[in-house]
């Protein structure tokens, strides 16, 4: 491959329910830190099996101008946070020139929603603000950011729920690719409200066996598994050619190999392992990469039962049974949007660091999930080229390589 | 009636709270946009919340260019309040 065209990643920006900041983030990944709790909407909620979220500390953010702040819901200013840490890490105080921006969310703010809505219930419709508005546009967090950072080049939100994340990195990666831009800020952003885990646990893909444990009520692959824990948060990644950074002389922490999408047609909410395994090795194909090159598969393994256990025929009928797979799921719940970039963001820390990460609160493997190399602590190895998949309900389905900076 | 100095109190309790203002910045001489720094957004969503406030409606026949000072402003709400209690 012609190493001008290399894609890589210089810059990385996280909010997650570990706090603000990618150290953060990994430090909260690497001792296991309980961050699931249970939340007093649900509670009050006897029809809703589920109890438990991961959500982001409460935190000031009086620090981002109130001319900026006032158009921003929380996964806007999540968003803000993490694409300014992701700039300052690329080495930059101000956005660079067309910069690109491509970013999304499953839903965009339901608590400006609830409250736009309170306001026609009530026929109060002039107590409407131009800042509720500005909230809940299905591009505000996208169009926050851009005002507040100055970010003057092509932002473009693609929204594909759980696979928003990773398929905003992949469109980053593609227009990059194709000279559209030459850097690109990409990722997704997401914010809790209970009617997200209402919504789940209608579609019985919540966790509800244990509202008593909340550390322990996401476990993917396990199988006592009962289903997800909805969270929330944002991660961005800071794009750019291999020649650009090297040109810039800035740190390079990940590349960028290679990316693939397709879609399941035969059912929105239960991807098939056909499907996955095609996605998965597109991947491949677009990479040129073999797949005993691959060291790790970052799954998306939500903890539901159908989903991991199509996940892993998938990837055993594309890697066999030598692949080493792991789920942060356990960890972090399922960050929806958000969680495609966060997880990546863990994977390039895991290739700086040589160590795999664990999947959280699996004790004994669903007999149903295929054979894998599953591990249940943090483990040193030899990381090179690590898969990252994200599936999201709808049939969106994508996977992305990433590899140790050569 | 409401007075003024009561208007005036109630004005700057309502913008300090919807834009973050802090007391010293709230003098009569301050213009809007160019000391307070709001801008067209921020004037229609001063309308919203002095409405509620004061309980009279203040976006028809409002024009901004007219009030440009926060004294304007505390001058326009009398005479609306003055109109609304007649």
């Amino acid at each position: 491959m012609d190493d001008s065209n290399t894609v890589v990643i210089t810059g990385m920006g996280a909010v997650s329910p570990y706090g603000t900041g990618v150290q953060a983030l990994w430090e909260g990944l690497l001792s296991a830190k309980n961050c699931m709790h249970t939340v007093a909407e649900l509670e009050a909620l006897p029809m809703v099996n589920t109890k438990v979220a991961a959500t982001v500390p409460t935190t000031d953010y009086s620090f981002i101008p109130r001319k900026y702040r006032r158009s921003m819901s929380r996964m806007g200013l999540y968003a803000y946070c993490a694409a300014q840490e992701a700039l300052h890490q690329a080495g930059y105080e101000v956005a660079p020139d067309q910069l690109g921006f491509f970013m999304g969310s499953t839903l965009n703010s339901i608590s400006v929603w609830l409250e736009l809505t309170s306001y026609s219930q009530g026929a109060h419709l002039e107590l409407i603000k131009t800042s509720d508005f500005l909230q809940i546009m299905n591009h505000s967090p996208l169009a926050a950011v851009c005002q507040a950072l100055k970010i003057n080049g092509p932002a473009m939100g693609g929204s594909e729920a759980c696979a928003t994340g990773l398929m905003n990195m992949g469109l980053g990666f593609l227009a990059i690719r194709q000279g559209l831009v030459k850097q690109a800020l990409c990722g997704g952003t997401e914010e809790y409200h209970p009617m997200f885990s209402a919504c789940f646990d209608i579609m019985q893909a919540t966790s509800k066996n244990s509202n008593d444990n909340p550390a322990a009520a996401c476990r993917p692959f396990d199988a006592s598994r009962t289903g997800l824990v909805v969270s929330e948060g944002c991660g961005l990644v800071f794009m750019e050619t291999k020649q650009s950074a090297q040109e810039r002389g800035v740190p390079i922490l990940a590349e960028v190999l290679g990316f693939y999408a397709n879609t399941e047609t035969e059912n929105m909410a239960y991807p098939s392992a056909d499907t996955l395994k095609k996605c998965m090795e597109g991947a491949l194909q677009a990479a040129q990469v073999k797949p005993a090159q691959v060291d790790l598969l970052n799954a998306h393994a939500t903890g539901t039962v159908a989903g991991d256990i199509a996940e892993t025929q998938a990837a055993h009928a594309v890697f066999g049974p030598n692949l080493k797979i792991n789920s942060l799921k356990g960890h972090l719940g399922h960050t929806m949007g958000a969680s495609g970039t966060l997880e990546s963001i863990a994977c390039a820390e895991m290739l700086k660091a040589q160590q795999i990460l664990p999947t959280h609160n699996l004790k004994q493997v669903d007999p149903q999930c295929a054979p894998l190399q599953y591990n249940t602590q943090v483990t040193n190895a030899p990381l090179h080229i690590i898969m990252k998949n994200s599936f999201a309900i709808g049939g969106n389905n994508c996977s992305l390589l990433l590899r140790r900076p050569q | 009636m409401i007075t003024r100095e009561e208007i005036i109190k109630q004005t700057n309790e309502a913008l300090a709270k919807e834009f973050e203002f802090k007391n010293d910045q709230l003098v009569p001489t301050a213009q809007l946009r160019d000391d307070l720094g709001l801008d067209s957004l921020d004037a229609v969503d001063m309308v919203v919340v002095l409405e509620q406030k004061f309980g009279v409606t203040l976006r028809q026949g409002y024009d901004l260019r007219t009030i440009v000072t926060l004294n304007d402003l505390y001058d326009f709400i009398e005479k609306l309040a003055r109109t609304h209690h007649k």
